[in-house]
């Protein structure tokens, strides 16, 4: 297993989380921003509905045929002089990229924002075998800085204020820098420039890759994605086998919904396409082009519960809606994905047992399924996934009892019309303002975070029996 | 490492087990792309004003600079404005012949630096040397394949004598465009995309094909917007009327 492991349980980090006052407005703020953004960009765009379902159909089409599309990417890759690799483990997919930095020498990496990095936990293993990885993206050098890890998706330093970045910069840099995001920018701009063009490695994930023509492609909004497939003498992509799309027609179906969902532009900034290391007659561009092929636990989804999170983006507009994400953030869930997708994503990763307390951080309201461009039915996997660890009997004893006792109780009329009088007698010392918020025991620690309603003066059944009476 | 056989089988097996799917189909590609996207060619070129208005609206909405001349001898004067205005002293710029007009005599005359990038690709040392150029030039400039008016997108491509850098590194970034490259929709593109990729690639292609949509912008402080983070802060847009190409 590559995550590290989590001592403390979801209650405690959730409580901590929701302690922490900044972070909460911090939260809200980027949550309301970005939902805001969302709303105006599809807002402006009638036909957005519809190219959803034609993203969602083309990410199904392709899981469909995933095979022969992964094959038709390798070949070309490998037609445009680059190599490819194949990692079945987060350890396979590090081994191969240190392979590939200890043949060529390199001291330095640059990388560009990637959720697959993280997840293979690259940038610790890069540091132990003598190379410096350089995270370039504004937001994870922030976090890098600050040895933490993303609490979003997109926005990974959106947990940290401006003189806490200032705090850190100074630290690095050895002298006074001003709390101005203008400022902090330029700094980072003039650090990192000197960065870009000393490495003699570049290392950056995949938002997509097409079949049909071997190309990678890379969505920024800062230009660090153009600069390190750029400037390093190598290249490395580091890309779940989920990534690959069929054709260019279908990029462009994806690149019309991505930045929307994500940023609410119509397009980010830079979306670069690479093919293969640079040709013989450019100027600039890498000597060598790797792709590193990643399974660590998607391939088995295939064919699992789990195959609709292979759609995800990562576009992050789950998180944003997210009442349970508003709340407590990123850090809180404890593992490289955030959010609603992030539950679904660590149970792929690290399988079920990962996620018994995860799988209930989520009020299935479905604000996750309407904001997704792809339309994920992510409540329909979290019900499913609770219904694995009910079964992996990974949930606390005595929940298990209760809800088993309570699934008999539904299929008996007799037991459950009795019921009725009988849980008004039980409740009775426990319900306050018209509400159960506090229950002794184990059953302490569900009332700890639900208020549960109280069985009804007269419950439906009994009104019902009365109702059809009154009739007659 | 796994090998490409064992990755691929365990693929296929786990497609085996899959149930239940509902019919799903990629996107339509066009048959015969170069085709397609010369009829697209000749329907845009009756629509281009309206495609270089929403252009303007699109790329001026992102921050970008746009310009509009009547012929590329008026160009070298306009890239001098550009100059003037930032204080700039070293400009690049894609190959002479890729990029259709000389700037070199106008902006020389003016005390400002230009270096064209050669069209053929020189020894290592002098790579090197050009980079340190590009590196240290406050304005590059370049030509454009495509401009979406959708999104006020520029697409570049890289090829011999139009190096990646000259749009990435000089805080400055000008583009030059005319009505051959409009396009209007992101669809359109799809098209394009299909049919550059059709068959044999045209001689000195290169490996990079970059969409430039305004400048370099983050918001990874505060959610504050910053423009210039690692790319250019400022981008341009010169539109040439009579066109650059011979017989554009």
């Amino acid at each position: 297993m590559s995550e590290p492991l989590i001592t403390t349980p979801l209650r405690e980090r959730a409580q901590q989380a929701l302690g922490d006052r900044f972070l909460h407005e911090a939260l809200d703020i980027a949550t309301t921003k970005f939902i805001d953004l969302r709303r105006e960009a599809f807002g402006d765009f009638p036909q957005g509905e519809g190219l959803r379902d034609r993203a969602r159909a083309i990410k199904e089409a392709t899981l469909q045929q995933l095979d022969r599309h992964l094959e038709r990417l390798i070949d070309n890759v490998e037609r445009l002089g680059g190599h490819v690799h194949f990692a079945t483990t987060a350890d396979e997919a590090r081994d191969v990229i240190l392979d590939i930095a200890r043949r060529t020498g390199a001291r330095m990496a640059v990388k560009s924002k990637s959720m697959a990095t993280e997840e293979i936990h690259l940038n610790d293993a890069l540091a132990a075998a003598g190379v410096t990885p350089v995270e370039t993206d504004l937001g994870e050098y922030i976090i890098q800085l600050a040895h933490e890890r993303p609490s979003h998706i997109i926005a990974p330093a959106i947990h940290k204020t401006k003189g806490q970045v200032a705090e850190l910069f100074a630290r690095e840099l050895k002298r006074e820098v001003a709390a101005d995001p203008e400022v902090l920018t330029r700094i980072a701009r003039a650090e990192l420039r000197e960065k870009f063009l000393q490495a003699d490695l570049g290392i950056t994930g995949a938002n997509f890759a097409v079949a049909d023509t071997g190309t990678v492609v890379l969505v920024t909004n800062e230009g660090n994605g153009r600069m390190v497939t750029s400037l390093p003498r190598v290249h490395v992509a580091v890309m779940g086998v989920e990534k690959v799309v069929p054709s260019m027609t279908d990029l462009m179906v994806f690149l019309s919904v991505l930045a929307k969902s994500a940023t609410g532009q119509k397009l980010s900034v830079y979306t670069t396409l690479v093919q293969g290391p640079r040709r013989a007659h450019e100027l600039e561009g890498p000597d060598e082009f790797h792709l590193v092929l990643l399974d660590n636990g998607r391939i088995a989804q295939i064919g699992g519960a789990l195959r609709e999170a292979l759609y995800c983006l990562r576009c992050g507009a789950c998180l944003n809606v997210c009442p349970v994400y508003r709340q407590i953030g990123g850090h809180a869930y404890g593992y490289t994905y955030p959010g609603p997708i992030g539950i679904l994503l660590t149970a792929m990763l690290n399988g079920t047992r990962s996620v018994k307390e995860l799988a209930h951080a989520s009020s299935l309201c479905g604000a996750c399924a309407d904001a997704c461009p792809v339309r994920i039915d992510i409540p329909k996997m979290l019900i499913e996934l609770r219904k694995e660890v009910d079964e992996a009997k990974l949930a606390p004893w005595p929940e298990r009892v209760v809800f088993k006792a309570f699934a008999r109780l539904l299929r008996l009329p007799a037991l459950y019309r009795l019921g009725g009088p009988l849980g008004r007698l039980l409740q009775r010392p426990f319900v306050r303002g018209g509400r159960i918020r506090a229950l002794p025991l184990f059953f302490g620690h569900w009332t700890r975070t639900r208020d549960l309603p109280p069985v009804a003066a007269r419950t439906f059944q009994e009104r019902w029996t009365a109702l059809e009476r009154e009739i007659r | 490492m796994t090998a490409r056989a064992d990755f691929l089988a365990r693929i296929r097996g786990e497609m085996a087990k899959t149930r239940g799917l509902f019919p799903a189909a990629a996107a339509e590609r066009p048959a015969r792309p170069r085709e397609r996207l010369d009829v697209l060619r000749r329907e845009l070129i009756e629509r281009w004003p309206q495609s270089l208005e929403r252009f303007r609206v699109e790329f001026e909405r992102v921050a970008g600079v746009f310009h509009r001349v009547a012929s590329a001898s008026e160009v070298p004067a306009v890239l001098e404005g550009i100059c003037r205005a930032g204080g700039a002293h070293s400009v690049v710029t894609w190959a002479t012949p890729r990029l259709g007009i000389d700037a070199g005599p106008t902006l020389a005359a003016a005390g400002i630096a230009v270096h064209a990038m050669p069209a053929t690709v020189p020894p290592l040392e002098e790579r090197r040397r050009l980079r340190e150029v590009i590196a240290h030039a406050e304005v590059g400039v370049t030509g454009a394949e495509l401009a979406i008016a959708e999104t006020g997108t520029l697409v570049l491509r890289s090829a011999a004598g139009q190096p990646r850098s000259t749009s990435l590194l000089p805080a400055c970034h000008v583009a030059l465009f005319d009505r051959a490259a409009l396009v209007e929709t992101l669809e359109q593109v799809g098209i394009a995309l299909e049919a550059w990729h059709e068959g044999v690639p045209p001689e000195g292609q290169g490996a990079v094909i970059n969409f430039i949509t305004g400048p370099s912008r983050t918001a990874d402080i505060e959610l504050t917007l910053t423009r210039g983070v690692h790319g250019p802060k400022e981008v341009h847009a010169i539109f040439v009327d009579a066109g650059l190409r011979a017989g554009g």
